[in-house]
């Protein structure tokens, strides 16, 4: 199932009388973009801002962050089940503008919930394009459309967040069909051989050690809406887990969850996922066998816990023949106990684990940073969530929120930590930032 | 470099085990291996004086050896306090960690000590001072004193302090956010290579299980028993009078509700960051199961229910918090007469 990614540098985005790629720049008709967008009758407004590196712009409450991509035609639907009809991905062809973004930014309910003051944690996350901030996130280098949808007030908020959805998944694919029928600046193939199992055993990779990857898309101790899109459409409740070809996971198979405010997760990441990629670089580089991914969802119910675990664990040792995996987990507290029972099982079957923790030791002492400690699950990488480190916040020329409240706050805040910055944290591999035993 | 050296009665040639009770006393210039430090520490810098102490007196003594020391910095108006290295000596390590905080915290003065990993004074006071990793016995001597001095002209200088291990100080336990050049995902995989090769390998966390919990023995008739209530989900009354945050609590409440047959949803809410509130707050029940243990009570099933529950937010909470607000929630309720208490998480 090889997918070829035709790679479009963009090094710049502007308005312009018609949306096309010309050479690396980006040119957006924005009316046109807008009244696609408002072809959803639940939006009354949307607002569209164009930023790049640099740029004195401070952007916020973020929804999600996407690449712009495009399936060529005949490849296959873009975002199965959320904007295209229900059919697989991670073959063919997809159009990739690299250097660009799709942001979307969340203005809460109208006369009701705020969007980041919410059951699901009240994190919120600002895009930042300027100072040292902006230096310290792969987002502060993109050029970024920023989308701001005004929903409706009388529809219901997670009819709100559906169309923020849709609208970033619209907004992506539109960008990226400008790419159709140019010239990329490169292709990148990715095949897995080892994942074709007429061939397997057939392909000169006997004694390289097969690692697979299972990560969580979501956690359950924060539910889903009914109309929430995570898996090909799927609001994942009740899900068990299942193999994803790495393929379909990057080619937009899987968004990320409303986490109200990015909480270290954004569908840019599952587009460019860091350990499928890695994954991927040292199967090519002949240091390994990459055996396949599994997708799962962490619960808030013991037995649900168990049992998907446990299936996890199998699928990678029975149908992927894992000797090894890396499980990381949804972001929170409660999807650790589920990364940790997964890579438990893994290693009573006889899998190697390494996991991903987020240390949040509020006293910053490392006794507090192991929320869990189980033998064997010994491999443990740490990513910082950065509560001690925060830049001052210059004043910017342009603010753009969700609700003029957002705008006032944003526009005064004296300093950016950084777990308000996307970016600077990241669940699935992306961050630098790291917690060090001193 | 004005250098006061801390030494037990061994290393400061003043004989073994049968003079571990001498007090401290203080000699002018370096003695013993602090001669070897003074050429260590280089042209310019020099061992001023050297206080020397007995193993035992220092164990007992602890507070009147760290003021020694203190007169004895003050004299030689010294910018570094080097004490050791102490090896496995536990008596001595201990002292040598209680004179490094003391000048540190009283004077301002930096000090660095060194041991071996094991010595009881490595626990103690690690997260107060650097303590140099001297390995178990005297033929690190060498080294160990070079590590100290390049360690401690780097305090004296205020020079950044790198990482333990390149430094040669054992970790202090205390974590820093860094930004690193690989991302999280090139260290995943290359931690997990190393691992599946049988190759060594550094988990960034420390992996060391908490110490397990042992289970009491079972009750012999809950029909005569007194049942508490205690709760990590954050069951509060609506206002949440003790402030308990969301995440991270420090405090824990006790509402008492002798008044109510059930808990009326309007009259509480939930303080936790970490689930959805939603359901709890339909029906404080489903956290604090007032109403089943109520009817429990009525047949006969259950003794007694104490009349007020427990609550607090448990979510990214660190152990030591954690221990301390355990300790303190089961001495309430052992004193109020508790016998029993059902723990509800969330």
């Amino acid at each position: 199932m090889p997918l070829t990614l035709a790679i479009h540098n963009t090094n710049s985005m502007e308005p312009g009388n018609r949306t096309e790629l010309d050479g690396t720049s980006l040119r957006v008709d924005i009316e046109e973009l807008r009244r696609y967008l408002l072809e959803d009758t639940r939006l009354n407004e949307v607002d569209l801002e164009i930023a790049g590196p640099g740029d004195s712009f401070r952007a916020g409450y973020v929804f999600d962050i996407l690449e712009p991509r495009a399936k060529e035609p005949g490849s296959g639907p873009d975002f199965p089940g959320i904007l295209g009809p229900m059919a697989a991905v991670g073959q063919g062809t997809t159009h990739v503008l690299q250097g660009a973004a799709v942001t979307v930014l969340d203005g809460g309910q109208p006369g009701g919930e705020r969007g980041y003051v919410s059951r699901r944690g009240g994190m919120f996350k600002v895009l930042e394009m300027s100072g040292p901030a902006s230096q310290a996130t792969p987002y502060g280098s993109l050029n970024h459309l920023v989308v701001v949808p005004h929903a409706d007030p009388g529809i219901e908020r997670h009819a709100v967040l559906n169309a923020l959805r849709l609208a970033s998944v619209k907004a992506s694919v539109y960008l990226a069909r400008a790419a159709l029928g140019q010239e990329p600046t490169d292709t990148r193939v990715l095949d897995l051989e080892s994942l074709d199992l007429k061939t397997r055993g057939e392909t000169g990779r006997e004694g390289l050690p097969r690692v697979a990857y299972i990560g969580q898309v979501h956690g359950h101790q924060h539910g889903t809406e009914a109309d929430e899109h995570i898996v090909y459409g799927s609001n994942t409740r009740g899900m068990l887990p299942v193999l994803l070809h790495p393929n379909e996971w990057m080619d937009g198979a899987v968004v990320i969850s409303y986490s109200w405010g990015a909480r270290g997760l954004e569908t840019y990441f599952h587009q460019n996922h860091p350990i499928i990629n890695e994954l991927y670089r040292l199967h090519q580089a002949g240091e390994l066998t990459f055996a396949g991914a599994i997708a799962t969802v962490s619960s808030d119910l013991r037995e649900e816990l168990e049992r998907n675990s446990m299936l996890a664990a199998q699928l990678a040792k029975w149908s992927l023949g894992a000797d090894g995996v890396i499980v990381t987990k949804y972001a929170g507290g409660a999807p650790h106990s589920d990364m940790f029972e997964t890579a438990r099982l893994c290693e009573e079957l006889g899998i190697k684990t390494a996991i991903l923790v987020s240390d949040t030791a509020p006293d910053r002492r490392a006794e507090s940073s192991a929320l869990m400690s189980i033998p064997g699950v010994d491999a443990l990488v740490n990513v910082s969530e950065g509560a001690e480190i925060s830049w001052p916040a210059p004043s910017v020329q342009r603010v753009v929120a969700g609700n003029p409240e957002v705008a006032a706050e944003l526009a005064a805040l004296p300093e950016l930590p950084a777990a308000i910055l996307c970016g600077v944290t990241n669940n699935q591999g992306a961050s630098r930032l790291q917690s060090i035993i001193y | 470099m004005r250098v006061v050296h801390y030494l037990n009665q061994f290393f400061g040639g003043l004989g073994g085990e049968e003079n571990a009770d001498l007090p401290p006393q203080t000699q002018i210039g370096a003695v013993g291996p602090g001669r070897l430090l003074e050429q260590l520490l280089g042209s310019g810098s020099q061992v001023v004086s050297t206080v020397i102490c007995g193993d035992n007196y220092a164990a007992e003594n602890l507070s009147a050896v760290a003021s020694a020391v203190g007169d004895a910095v003050r004299d030689a108006q010294a910018d570094l306090v080097i004490a050791g290295p102490c090896f496995q000596a536990g008596r001595y390590g201990t002292a040598a960690g209680e004179v490094c905080a003391a000048v540190q915290a009283q004077l301002g003065v930096p000090a660095v000590t060194a041991m071996a990993l094991e010595n009881p004074g490595v626990d103690l006071y690690r997260e107060q001072v650097y303590i140099v990793d001297s390995g178990p016995d005297v033929s690190g001597m060498q080294e160990t004193l070079a590590t100290m001095a390049r360690l401690g002209a780097k305090l004296v200088n205020k020079e950044p302090v790198g990482r333990p291990f390149d430094e040669g100080y054992l970790p202090q336990g205390l974590l820093r956010s860094e930004f690193v050049v690989q991302t999280a995902a090139n260290r995943l995989a290359q931690m997990l290579l190393a691992k599946i090769k049988g190759e060594p390998f550094a988990s960034e966390i420390p992996t060391q299980p908490a110490e397990p919990v042992p289970v009491p023995p079972a009750l012999t008739d809950l029909s005569r028993a007194t049942v508490a209530i205690v709760t990590d989900g954050g069951l509060v009354p609506t206002g949440n009078p003790d402030q308990i945050p969301r995440s991270f609590a420090r405090v824990w409440g006790a509402y008492d509700f002798a008044q109510q047959e059930t808990l009326p949803p309007e009259e509480y809410e939930v303080a936790h960051g970490g689930y959805d509130n939603r359901y709890v707050e339909e029906d404080p029940h489903r956290l604090v199961p007032v109403d089943v243990l109520r009817e429990l009570v009525r047949e006969g099933k259950v003794g007694k229910l104490h009349e007020e529950f427990l609550s607090t937010t448990g979510n990214g909470n660190p152990l030591e918090n954690s221990r301390r607000m355990g300790r303190e929630m089961a001495a309430k309720l052992k004193e109020a007469g508790v016998d029993a208490v059902i723990l509800t998480s969330t």
